[in-house]
């Protein structure tokens, strides 16, 4: 499936390690879908799955994210500076319910509430990992 | 892209793949570092667009060899990550390649050079940022649950905190047994605990 350009959602992304890995990411398993891999451009998405949505509830946040499953294909653009990544939905996450009104800014816009997490692979690809966030625009 | 951020990018960029191809200019790792991680990608990353795609090496680090490190992929291979002058590198701060060490944990975006070997722009190492629970609270740690898994997380002087998506303080004093915790950190190979950079609660 090809990374389209149809808008989708936009808001904050973090990142997380999945997959055969170091550290304490090494007991991170391979995520809802089995297959998640940190070294791969993948991502874990609030609504992948009706189970995933009870974990995460992005409504409390007023974030009412439409379900989008395992192997579902995203572009995911930086905010500020354009740059972009193709990821594959491979994991459910993140909790968004935990994070309601928290935002990731550049160049002073800020997008606010955690909706996708992203592995290490992808969101290196488009930002720095100590930032540890980034204000994203999600297409399809 | 700004015409601010064109320049930046494909400066360094520029440099970079100079730097890996001529030889000349790569210099040994002890002496490598003084590029700031944090002010080179804050606002974006420093990809040329005249480069389709950038490479990213995963592993742990196996050996050091002048200004190359040989890394060991958890998923399997093994990748070789050259060191230049423009290679910024992040061992819970920005930092200079002078304190990677052999048994570390490392996240290296770069580009590929047609010997196989990766040119980094930029190398996190030991890096973490985890979804954990607070179980509890000491004067210097934290324990944290991550998963099914414990882990102890180091306070160190510069640790700071996040509450609910407010920004950063020294203040620790409002973390809550219980709560939900963010953790972006630096593993410690030699007892597996994590040196705590910040640690963001929500609500």
């Amino acid at each position: 499936m090809a990374c389209g350009s149809t808008s989708l959602w936009a808001g904050e992304t973090s990142w997380f390690c999945c997959g055969n890995a170091w550290g304490p990411c090494g007991s991170a398993g391979g995520g809802a879908c089995g297959n998640c891999q940190s070294s791969a451009n993948h991502g874990a998405w609030p609504n992948a799955s009706q189970a995933c949505w009870n974990i995460t509830r992005p409504d409390l946040c007023g974030e009412n994210i439409p379900r989008r499953g395992c192997g579902a294909v995203m572009n995911v653009k930086h905010a500020c500076s354009g740059a972009t990544v193709c990821i594959t939905i491979t994991d459910c996450g993140p909790r968004t319910k935990e994070w309601c009104g928290e935002q990731a800014c550049c160049n002073g816009a800020c997008r606010v509430n955690r909706v996708l997490d992203l592995t290490p692979a992808a969101f290196s690809a488009i930002g720095n990992l100590s930032s540890g966030k980034l204000p994203v625009y999600i297409y399809e | 892209m700004s015409t601010r951020q064109d320049r930046s990018g494909l400066g360094r960029r520029r440099f970079l793949t100079t730097a890996a191809l001529s030889g000349a200019t790569i210099v040994g790792a002890s002496a490598l570092g003084g590029l700031d991680a944090d002010a080179a990608f804050a606002a974006e990353p420093s990809l040329d667009p005249a480069i389709a795609k950038s490479s990213f090496v995963e592993g742990r680090i196996t050996g050091i060899t002048g200004s190359i490190l040989e890394v060991a992929g958890s998923q399997g291979g093994h990748s070789r990550v050259q060191m230049t002058n423009a290679t910024s590198v992040w061992k819970g701060r920005a930092t200079t390649a002078a304190v990677i060490e052999i048994g570390d944990g490392l996240y290296a975006r770069g580009v590929d050079m047609p010997d196989g070997v990766v040119a980094a722009d930029a190398v996190w190492v030991n890096i973490v940022n985890l979804d954990t629970q607070i179980r509890g609270i000491a004067k210097n740690r934290i324990h944290l649950a991550h998963g099914q898994h414990e882990l102890v997380g180091n306070v160190l002087a510069d640790t700071s905190a996040s509450y609910a998506g407010r920004g950063l303080t020294s203040d620790l004093s409002r973390l809550r047994i219980g709560q939900h915790a963010q953790v972006l950190g630096a593993w410690r190979p030699s007892d597996d605990s994590v040196d705590v950079v910040r640690i963001s609660v929500g609500h």
